[in-house]
């Protein structure tokens, strides 16, 4: 298998929770490789979305450490790492102007086709480009924010829940996106999700947290139809809470 | 006109007692505020007249500066009160107040076009550092409000990889501008809607009208230049509290 893309060692994040220390990620250690699509799945509260903003050091963790390529997360800029680790927010937020003012924000070099092929790649009309965004819908928001995702040409996208905040209907529209662009473009992909279903059909390996720890991990099949663990059984007959 | 005596001052407070039958008769619940404010403001107003009679007596550099720090620490406080969600904010109010006006009277002061003397510094620095104290609290509470409130718009900036202060520039704006919306305000209207107080001043104690005019606009050009340094001041003080050195935006400052 290929070196790992990226590397979690020993990672755990430590809030003051009504006065009392929580630890939200705790001592979690993961090989990420590339090309692979990583589902991180677990009942509310559990840490998902923790983890994700540590790998994009929106957070900084309290102990242990993000390696990307073997390198140190601390030894990037950070803004140099976040245009090479994406990540997509649960409720997209747009920025104002058009959906060619969101693009060239995200980076500014993007030629004329480069915009375009964006725009088809996150399947929106080419018709719209040049459209305020302030009028769409949710799911047409979640596209736009998809195709600003690529425009910094990460190497890794990291998604957090991001059909949660859409109707069902476009649910399956997105999770195919999502699986269309990791193909091709070679994406490693993470993408935190509350329902073991859509990890079965957009995952290749799981992740199961569980109060901040890591329970059980490895292939998406195994993980969520055939647990090894106590907590991983619970999580399968939806007794977690 | 005659200048004031206390008989003159006691004999207006016939108005003061007007204000308060109106009030009650309106069922309007300030005339405790009222009978209230207007003591104090008696009180406080003769305690000032005594303490800058004896500041202008002694005509000394050190004291009018320390006039000048004590009514910018008070302002401070003031205004400190008015910022929610920062701890201690009084750091941010002082300081920011007291580059803006020192800054402000300092090149005054240099250019000469004031002169170091009591009866010039104390009323001007008092309408420079009341300004100042305005923006300071509007700036720094409009910029933590914003900054709270806007979390998902700075942070979905931040994962794109940009910068803190990209990612809240339009926060930055914003709060600058709330902070020298007033000043910007008096400058459109000065001498159509009202006549200011420098200036009404001036001429009610006998000077030329164009003399007085003069002096406003000075007076303005002051008030603009503290309440801009100022309210910048106060956007980079409390901005840099949100913010890690790792382009994180952290809400526990």
């Amino acid at each position: 298998m290929n070196p790992p893309v990226l590397d979690l060692k020993n990672l755990s994040r430590v809030i003051q929770s009504d006065g009392q220390p929580r630890a939200v990620v705790d001592d979690i250690s993961y090989h990420f490789h590339r090309e692979r699509v990583y589902t991180i799945i677990g009942p509310s509260g559990a840490g998902k979305s923790s983890l994700l903003r540590l790998v994009n050091r929106l957070d900084e963790p309290t102990s242990g450490e993000v390696f990307f390529h073997g390198k140190a997360h601390c030894d990037y800029r950070p803004c140099e790492l976040r245009q090479k680790i994406g990540y997509l927010f649960q409720t997209p937020h747009l920025f104002e102007g058009t959906i060619r003012d969101n693009l060239l924000y995200a980076n500014k070099e993007l030629s004329d086709d480069e915009v375009k092929s964006l725009v088809e790649q996150a399947q929106i009309k080419s018709s719209l480009i040049d459209r305020p965004t302030d009028r769409f819908s949710v799911g047409e928001k979640q596209r736009v924010a998809i195709a600003r995702l690529l425009a910094t040409r990460p190497e890794v996208v990291l998604l957090d829940e991001p059909t949660s905040a859409l109707d069902p209907s476009y649910t399956e529209a997105i999770e195919e996106l999502i699986k269309q662009i990791v193909d091709r473009e070679d994406l490693t992909a993470i993408v935190v999700t509350h329902n073991p279903q859509q990890a079965l059909r957009i995952g290749q390996e799981a992740l199961l947290m569980v109060d901040g720890k890591l329970i059980e991990h490895g292939e998406v099949t195994e993980v969520i139809n055939n647990p090894q663990t106590e907590l991983g059984r619970l999580y399968k007959e939806r007794r977690l809470k | 006109m005659t200048t004031p005596g206390f008989l003159e001052v006691a004999i207006s407070l016939v108005l003061v007692v007007i204000a308060i039958v109106i009030a009650r008769y309106w069922r309007i619940p300030v005339e405790k505020d009222m009978a209230l404010g207007s003591v104090r403001a008696f009180a406080q107003l003769v305690a000032v007249g005594y303490a800058l009679e004896f500041i202008f007596d002694l005509e000394s550099p050190w004291l009018i500066i320390l006039a000048l720090v004590i009514m910018i620490v008070v302002g401070a406080h003031a205004a400190s009160g008015r910022v929610k969600g920062i701890r201690r904010p009084f750091v941010i109010t002082v300081s920011a107040m007291a580059v803006g006006s020192f800054v402000t009277i300092g090149v005054m002061v240099l250019a000469r076009i004031i002169s170091f003397e009591a009866r010039y510094i104390i009323p001007l620095g008092g309408m420079i550092i009341g300004n100042s104290m305005n923006a300071s609290a509007l700036t720094a509470d409009r910029l933590s409000s914003d900054l709270r409130s806007q979390r998902l718009a700075i942070e979905s900036a931040l994962a794109l990889g940009k910068g803190w202060r990209v990612a809240s520039a339009k926060f930055i704006r914003n709060s600058a501008t709330a902070g020298m919306m007033s000043m910007l305000n008096f400058m459109k209207t000065v001498g159509i809607v009202a006549l200011p107080g420098a200036m009404t001043g001036m001429i009610l104690a006998g000077a030329e009208p164009l003399d007085a005019v003069l002096l406003q606009i000075i007076v303005a050009y002051m008030l603009l230049s503290a309440v801009t340094i100022t309210s910048i001041m106060a956007v980079e003080l409390t901005v840099r509290r949100f913010f890690t050195r790792c382009h994180q935006l952290q809400h526990d400052v």
